[in-house]
């Protein structure tokens, strides 16, 4: 039988990015067909190449035999390829019935719609509400409508990128289930993820990208973990930092941070913090907290559960409609973002490219833009200062670059990463640091350089809050970890305790304490 | 006629190119695309209208040529918009500018002798013409002003959110990418209501043309197209409210002429002023809650990341 998908010499360049190179892919129909790689492996590219979001520079693929190049989504889905986005395709503004009702380009009528719906629940156990707004949807019920969606199109191909990352621990299994069950009524299921766990419980086969090439395919049972391992970071897992392995799946959870026995003097106080929505419940619902000195406290939790709010509203780029924040008792709660870092707040912001750094400007300027005053002379700008300063910082925080006056945009995004870390450890006092998914698209390197900052911060006494999807980097940095849930912080849980793993996965899902 | 009788006759004839030439820009926003040049495509289209009907000696001939003028001139903000990507705020004041001089110069090179065209003469409707005060306001209207009537119901039913082709709009307002992703043509919709704009407005700029003053006087819109634009905030982007914005900026309009009768006396410069005031507080008291699509005014393009 011809495969469902086949990719020959595959090659996709960005700008001055290889991003996929001489790539071969083939995908049989009834099998779950995983596709694995770090961060910026050329996963995603992969799948819009397939999807006809982005068209391929080089190379052929085959769809069942034919011959095929999907100049936009449409024809993908006109010739039976569906797609479970990351980010999702859902139009928040509309209820799920709408948003499915887009699927058949606005054609269906609702009352076809709702037995069709009804199939499709029955077939693969995925429940959804067609009445509520998709807005008010939790991520883990967003992602079933999202299937749903595609699965109304009845399609031969069905491509995942990255479903888990924004799930809990019982989500993911049932979604593994569901990949599983659609790919046993016959229909081919391209999986990407960079978690080997997942790989192993819902994989036939499987192909390895690193760097925008194959480093290796074939069938699951044709390789050991270890293996998959190296092919994917080129490492042995033997070698590869403990956090980064959990973080794969490669391993259990390494050991946990002991949480330390001398906590500091309290340095923050969040008192009853409410964010209200125009649509639905509360985004924040009475946020409670206290962080203490050299004390490093994570935020887990499912996306959406008003982590990010959090991080806004301590950050001033949200107001609180109630509640206190305080740091070393003053009352920050509405103070501008310059007070903020007067009074020792530093902030690593969840999405570095639209809040945490000016990517058309340099490192020297990105690096001291919120101290110009210190580099003044004569009321102008002393520029030799700023560079001297910032190729001190360069050269401290590893960051590679072309030189403090290289434009950021030139940087990869690990590196300007560690350019907003330098940055905010750069405050003094440097009281509280908020950290915001701080690794989230880095490679390995840029991980480990990261995550050292943050606990040198820490170390040297300032009260640390990490927020962050990744339970294994939570576990291991961390001193307590509370879970974030519709709006609500409950925990704390020990990353050192017995179970924490589990207890965590619990809470992100809303079970009492 | 009673005071109040004139305001409503006023107000009605007044409302009537805002009712068609906001329902069809609320279309377009609802899509994503907004179009500040309604008011120079209203402007072209009275223009192209007088000039036709003046030359053929024909209303309905002055019709067809206001649209054809309309579509062409909407057919060059979409491709500016919509293929080129440029901003839409400022490639939108730039054809009204464009549209206000060359009117403005074509009628002093054409109209030399007279500037009355032939136009379209009410028809009163049987009947429903004979109610006291409000009969002969609302159906004592020319042919053109019960179709534009009748367009601008059409168009709220048809793209509202419970039709197919409503929905595929918001979906595509609101979320271009998304919508692209769902196999919706995002740009050949969006390129299609900037089109409908452009039939709305010339049919607006018609209206005024050939069914409201007979004739074309310099700059005859005067801000209408912007008042249609005002009503869509206003209406926060419903169908029901914003027509119901038009009907108040309408009679806001014809409040001027008719203060007197109602024994207020303003100097002329504040009554010409009030309604574009009003459309200021209506349209700033509601824009703090406004429900704008999330995609407006923001160009589609499907491989701009990497």
């Amino acid at each position: 039988m011809e495969p469902a998908l086949e990719l020959t010499g595959v090659g996709k360049t960005f700008g001055e990015v290889r991003a996929l190179d001489a790539v071969d892919l083939t995908v049989r129909a009834g099998e779950v067909h995983c596709v694995l790689g770090e961060n910026g492996a050329g996963k995603s590219t992969l799948c819009n190449l397939v999807f006809g979001s982005a068209a391929l520079d080089e190379g052929e693929m085959r769809l069942y035999g034919a011959p095929y190049r999907p100049r936009r989504p449409a024809e993908a889905l006109r010739l039976g390829v569906a797609m479970v986005h990351q980010h999702f395709s859902l139009v928040p503004e509309l209820t799920v019935g709408e948003n499915l009702l887009l699927a058949e380009r606005a054609r269906l009528r609702p009352p076809d719609l709702t037995g069709r719906v009804k199939a499709i629940e029955e077939e693969y156990g995925l429940a959804v509400d067609l009445a509520a707004p998709v807005a008010g949807l939790p991520v883990g019920e967003r992602q079933s409508v999202e299937i749903v969606k595609c699965l109304l199109r009845d399609p031969r191909l069905l491509l995942l990128d990255e479903p888990t990352a924004v799930l809990g621990p019982a989500e993911v299994r049932a979604l593994l289930a569901t990949c599983r069950r659609v790919a046993e009524t016959g229909r081919a299921v391209v999986l990407v993820t960079h978690k080997l766990g997942e790989v192993e419980r819902a994989g036939d086969a499987a192909t390895v990208l690193r760097g925008g090439k194959v480093a290796g395919s074939g069938p699951l049972a044709g390789f050991s973990r270890d293996e998959l391992v190296r092919l994917m970071v080129g490492r042995e897992l033997a070698d590869l930092d403990p956090l980064l392995a959990a973080g794969l799946d490669a391993t259990e959870a390494p050991a946990p941070r002991t949480p330390r026995e001398t906590a500091g003097e309290p340095v923050a106080r969040l008192r009853g913090l409410r964010l209200r929505s125009d649509h639905g419940p509360d985004v924040l619902d009475g946020v409670d907290l206290e962080l203490r000195a050299g004390e490093i406290v994570g935020v887990a939790g499912v996306e959406g559960n008003g982590q990010s709010e959090l991080v806004a509203v301590l950050s001033g780029a949200l107001s609180a409609d109630e509640g206190v924040f305080e740091l070393d008792g003053v009352d920050l709660t509405r103070a501008a973002p310059a007070v903020r870092t007067a009074a020792g707040l530093g902030v690593i912001p969840e999405d570095r490219h639209h809040e945490g750094c000016v990517t058309g400007m340099s490192v020297a300027e990105n690096l001291f833009l919120g101290r110009l005053r210190e580099f003044r002379r004569f009321g102008l700008l002393d520029r030799k200062a700023m560079r001297a300063g910032a190729a001190r910082a360069v050269a401290e925080h590893g960051i590679r670059a072309s030189g403090p006056d290289a434009p950021l945009h030139t940087l990869s995004g690990g590196n300007q990463q560690k350019v907003v870390v330098a940055r905010e450890l750069a405050l003094d006092p440097l009281r509280l640091l908020i950290a915001a998914q701080p690794t989230r698209g880095l490679d390995i390197g840029a991980v480990d350089a990261v995550l050292t900052r943050v606990r040198d911060a820490a170390a040297r006494g300032a009260a640390v809050l990490v927020v962050s999807s990744e339970l294994a980097e939570l576990l291991t940095l961390c001193d307590r970890v509370m879970v974030a849930y519709r709006g609500r912080l409950l925990g704390p849980v020990a990353p050192d305790a017995p179970g924490a793993r589990d207890e965590i996965g619990k809470l992100m899902l809303g079970a009492a304490t | 006629m009673s005071a109040f009788a004139e305001l409503v006759d006023g107000g009605v004839r007044l409302a009537i190119p805002l009712l068609v030439a906001s329902a069809g820009e609320l279309v377009s926003e609802r899509a994503g695309v907004l179009n500040m040049s309604v008011e120079g495509i209203m402007l072209t289209g009275a223009f192209a209208g007088a000039v036709g009907a003046h030359t053929t000696g024909s209303a309905s001939a002055g019709l067809l040529c206001a649209l054809v003028a309309g579509l062409l001139a909407a057919a060059l903000q979409a491709v500016l918009s919509v293929t080129l990507r440029a901003d839409q705020i400022v490639t939108g004041v730039a054809a009204n500018a464009l549209a206000l001089g060359a009117t403005t110069y074509g009628a002093r090179l054409y109209f030399t002798e007279g500037r009355t065209v032939p136009g379209f003469d009410p028809v009163a409707l049987p009947l429903l013409s004979d109610i006291p005060v409000i009969g002969p306001a609302l159906f004592d209207q020319s042919v053109l002003g019960y179709g534009c009537v009748l367009l601008t119901v059409l168009l709220a039913v048809l793209f509202g959110r419970r039709t197919g082709f409503g929905l595929a709009v918001t979906a595509i307002g609101a979320d271009a990418e998304t919508a692209d992703r769902s196999g919706l043509p995002v740009n050949a919709v969006r390129f299609g209501a900037v089109l409908l704009v452009g039939v709305t407005s010339a049919l607006a700029g018609a209206h005024l043309a050939l069914a409201d003053v007979h004739a074309f006087t310099d700059n005859l819109t005067a801000g209408a197209g912007y008042l249609a634009v005002a009503a869509v905030i206003a209406g926060r982007w419903r169908a029901w409210p914003t027509l119901a914005a038009c009907a108040f900026f309408g009679l806001a309009q014809a409040l001027q002429f008719a203060a007197p009768a109602f024994g207020i006396h303003l100097p002329t410069a504040v009554l010409v002023m009030s309604p574009y005031l009003l459309a200021v507080v209506a349209v700033s008291g509601l824009v703090g809650a406004s429900r704008a699509p999330a995609g407006l005014t923001r160009p589609f393009a499907r491989e701009a990341r990497a």
